[in-house]
C-alpha cells in the first residue's frame, strides 16, 4: 500500500522521482556483489519503513524550502550557498537511500500503465537471479506480465494479498523467490564444487525442494556410502525441513559411524549444505595432516 | 543431412567411429540399412529406438501440432514433495496397469522438463510404434503439452496418468494449440518477454521518432501525423516492444444473432442464432495482427477478441450471444 502511494504521487514530486531514476540506473551499473549479507524479514521491514520515512522528510523538506523561498522577499545569498551544501548532503542520502532499496532486493519503475517491480534474489551475499512482475494498476489490480518461474505458486500468493495489501503481496513473493533461489544455489554449489563427494547424481525437483544424493564421507583410513535425502516442506525456506541420512551398504554400521551419520543429518538441517560439504573437505585434509 | 548426424550424436548409441564410416550422400534407402546394420552390430533394442524417436522429436517439434492442458490442485493442499523419479515411475505404472499394452519412454530435458512418448496397444491389438503421443512436461508446474499422433480415444487415460503422478486433482484441455511448442510455452508461462531492461525502454515515442526524423529529407511531410502517432501509442500499448510468441491460426466460432441498423430484414427476424466460424491464419499470426493499425488496414485500438490470445492463452474461441 506504502509502495503504491510513495510510486504514485509523482506530480507533486516530480522532480525528486526522476533524480531517483537517474541515481537508480548509477546503481545499477556499480558492482554486483553485496558487501553485508542479506538481512532478516525484520530488518527488511523495518528498513523499508526507514527509507520511505527518510523519502517523505526528503520532500517535505523540499516543499518548505520553497515555500520560504517564495516568502522571503530578497534572496539571501549565504542562504543559498548553504542550501547547495544541504541539497549535496541529502543527495548523498538519496544514493544510500537506493542502495538500501537494492539490499532489500526491490526495486520499481513506472510504467504508462501502471509499475514494473523487480526482485533481485541473493543467498548469504551472493547475488542471485533477478525476476519482475508488471502490475497495471487498475480496479482490479492485475498482473500483466512477468518472469517468475510456472512452479512459484503465483497464482495463489496473488489470490491471497494482490487486491488487498500490494507491500505483503511483494513481500511474500520475495520470501518464495529468494527461498527458491536460495535452495537452488546450494544444489548448484554442491553439484559444481563438491561432484568429488557424490557417488551418484543429485536428484532435485523444479522448487529444489526435494533433493536426494549418495556420498562417500572417508575418515581415518574407512570410507563409507551415505545416502541423503532432504526435504523442505516450507517452500520460504532455505534449510531442509527434514533430512533422512541412511546407510548404503550390507554391512553394519560400527557406533562410531552411527554417531557420524547421525551427525550429518542435523548437520545438513542446520548448515547451508554446500557449507555441509566444505566442512567434511576441511575435516578430511585435517585427518590426512594428523595421520602425517 | 547435418541435422541427422546431430540427431545420432545426441542418442549417444553409435560410436563416433561408427558415424564416420556412414556417408551420408547417399540414397535414404541405402544410408537407413547402413544404419540399421550398424544398430544391431551394438545390439539396439526397443528402448534404444524409443529414445531416438524421443530425441527426433525434440529437435523437429515443429512438424507436430501440440495441445495445451493445465492441471488443477485442490485449494490448501500440501508442498508437492514429489521428485521427477517419482513422477516417472508413478506415470508409468498408472499406464501399464490399465494397459497392459504400452510403451513408455522418458528423456529428461532441461529446466526439470520431462518428455515423454507412449506407444500405444491395446489386449488384441500390438502396440503401434509408428503412431506415439508426446508429452512435455515442466515439474512441479501445471501445464503439460501433448502431441497425439492419432485418434484421441487414449487421451482421458493419459490424462488422467499425468494428474495423478504430477499429484494434481483435475486436468483441463485448454483452447491452445499451435506447431510451435515454444511459443505455448512462452504463453503458457508468461514469459514472452525476459529482458527486463528493454522492457518499458526510457526513450518514450517522441524521442524515437525524432531520430527517425533527422535522416529525412527536411522536404518530406508527414500528413496526418497526430494520427500515426496515436496508432503507435496504442499498438505499442496493446502489444508492447517485444517480439510476439508464434502462433498460426485463432479460429472464432459464433452464435450470435443478427444486428442491423436498418429495421426490419429477413435476417434481423430470424429467431435462431446463425452459426459461422471465422478463422484467421497466419505464418506469424500475432506479428501480423499487430501490425494491422499501423499499417492503416484496421482501427487502434483492435478487437480485444484479437488482442486477448496472449494474455488469455487461447487461441479457440465460441462466441454466443448473451
Amino acid at each position: 500500500m506504502e509502495l503504491e502511494k510513495a510510486l504514485s504521487q509523482d506530480e507533486s514530486k516530480g522532480g525528486v522521482l526522476a533524480h531517483l531514476e537517474k541515481l537508480e540506473t548509477q546503481v545499477n551499473r556499480s558492482r554486483k556483489k553485496l558487501e553485508e549479507p542479506q538481512g532478516a524479514q525484520a530488518v527488511e521491514s523495518s528498513l523499508g519503513t526507514k527509507i520511505r520515512d527518510k523519502l517523505r522528510s526528503e520532500v517535505k523538506q523540499r516543499q518548505a524550502r520553497v515555500a520560504v523561498r517564495d516568502t522571503s522577499v530578497e534572496p539571501d545569498q549565504t542562504l543559498e550557498i548553504s542550501e547547495q551544501k544541504a541539497w549535496e548532503r541529502k543527495r548523498e542520502n538519496v544514493k544510500a537511500i537506493l542502495q538500501a532499496y537494492r539490499f532489500t532486493g526491490l526495486s520499481g519503475k513506472l510504467t504508462s500503465r501502471g509499475v514494473c517491480v523487480c526482485i533481485h534474489t541473493a543467498f548469504e551475499g551472493t547475488l542471485l537471479d533477478s525476476y519482475f512482475v508488471d502490475l497495471v494498476i487498475q480496479k482490479p489490480l492485475r498482473i500483466h506480465h512477468h518472469s517468475i518461474p510456472a512452479f512459484i505458486p503465483l497464482e495463489e500468493i496473488s489470490a491471497k494479498y494482490l487486491q488487498t495489501n500490494i507491500q505483503h503481496f511483494l513481500f511474500s513473493l520475495c520470501e518464495y523467490l529468494n527461498a527458491y533461489a536460495g535452495r537452488k544455489y546450494q544444489a548448484d554449489q554442491l553439484q559444481r564444487d563438491f561432484a568429488a563427494f557424490l557417488a551418484g547424481p543429485l536428484q532435485r525437483n523444479s522448487l529444489c525442494n526435494v533433493l536426494s544424493f549418495t556420498y562417500k564421507v572417508e575418515l581415518r583410513g574407512q570410507a563409507f556410502t551415505f545416502c541423503a535425502r532432504l526435504l523442505y516442506k516450507d517452500l520460504t525456506v532455505t534449510l531442509p525441513t527434514d533430512v533422512t541420512v541412511t546407510h548404503q551398504g550390507m554391512d553394519t554400521l560400527p557406533t562410531s559411524w552411527e554417531e557420524q551419520r547421525a551427525s550429518h543429518e542435523n548437520l545438513f538441517c542446520t548448515k547451508a549444505l554446500h557449507k555441509v560439504f566444505a566442512s567434511f573437505t576441511q575435516r578430511e585434509k585435517l585427518d590426512m595432516s594428523l595421520v602425517h | 543431412m547435418t541435422k541427422m548426424m546431430t540427431v545420432l550424436k545426441a542418442w549417444e548409441f553409435l560410436s563416433e567411429n561408427q558415424l564416420q564410416t556412414v556417408s551420408f550422400r547417399k540414397r535414404k534407402e541405402s544410408l537407413a540399412q547402413d544404419l540399421v546394420l550398424l544398430c544391431e552390430e551394438n545390439g539396439v533394442s526397443l528402448n534404444d529406438a524409443a529414445l531416438l524417436d524421443i530425441i527426433y522429436t525434440q529437435f523437429h517439434w515443429h512438424q507436430r501440432v501440440w495441445d495445451v492442458f493445465q492441471m488443477a490442485k485442490e485449494p490448501g493442499e500440501d508442498i508437492d514433495l514429489s521428485d521427477m523419479e517419482q513422477f516417472k515411475s508413478s506415470f508409468k505404472k498408472i499406464l501399464q496397469r490399465a494397459l497392459k499394452n504400452v510403451t513408455v519412454t522418458f528423456r529428461d530435458a532441461e529446466e526439470n522438463a520431462v518428455w515423454i512418448r507412449i506407444a500405444w496397444g491395446t489386449q488384441y491389438r500390438k502396440r503401434n510404434q509408428y503412431k506415439p503421443a508426446y508429452v512435455m512436461y515442466y515439474s512441479q508446474t501445471p501445464y503439460a503439452f501433448i502431441s497425439f499422433s492419432q485418434l484421441r480415444s487414449n487421451t482421458p487415460l493419459l490424462c488422467q496418468a499425468l494428474t495423478i503422478a504430477s499429484k494434481h486433482h483435475q486436468i483441463v484441455k485448454m483452447d491452445l494449440r499451435s506447431r510451435y511448442l515454444d511459443s505455448l510455452k512462452a504463453i503458457v508461462f508468461k514469459q514472452y518477454n525476459q529482458n527486463f531492461e528493454t522492457h518499458n525502454s526510457a526513450t518514450p515515442l517522441q524521442e524515437r521518432r525524432l531520430g527517425l526524423d533527422i535522416n529525412m529529407d527536411s522536404r518530406i511531410i508527414h500528413e496526418n501525423r497526430i494520427e500515426k502517432d496515436r496508432v503507435q501509442r496504442v499498438t505499442q500499448d496493446i502489444f508492447g516492444d517485444y517480439s510476439q510468441p508464434r502462433l498460426e491460426f485463432a479460429q472464432y466460432k459464433l452464435e450470435i444473432k443478427f444486428k442491423s441498423d436498418l429495421n426490419g430484414g429477413i435476417l434481423a427476424e430470424r429467431e435462431e442464432p446463425l452459426r459461422c466460424l471465422v478463422k484467421f491464419s497466419s505464418p506469424h499470426l500475432l506479428e501480423a495482427l499487430k501490425s494491422l493499425a499501423p499499417a492503416g488496414i484496421a482501427d487502434a485500438p483492435l478487437s480485444p477478441l484479437l488482442t486477448c490470445i496472449p494474455s488469455k492463452g487461447m487461441n479457440y474461441f465460441k462466441i454466443k450471444h448473451k
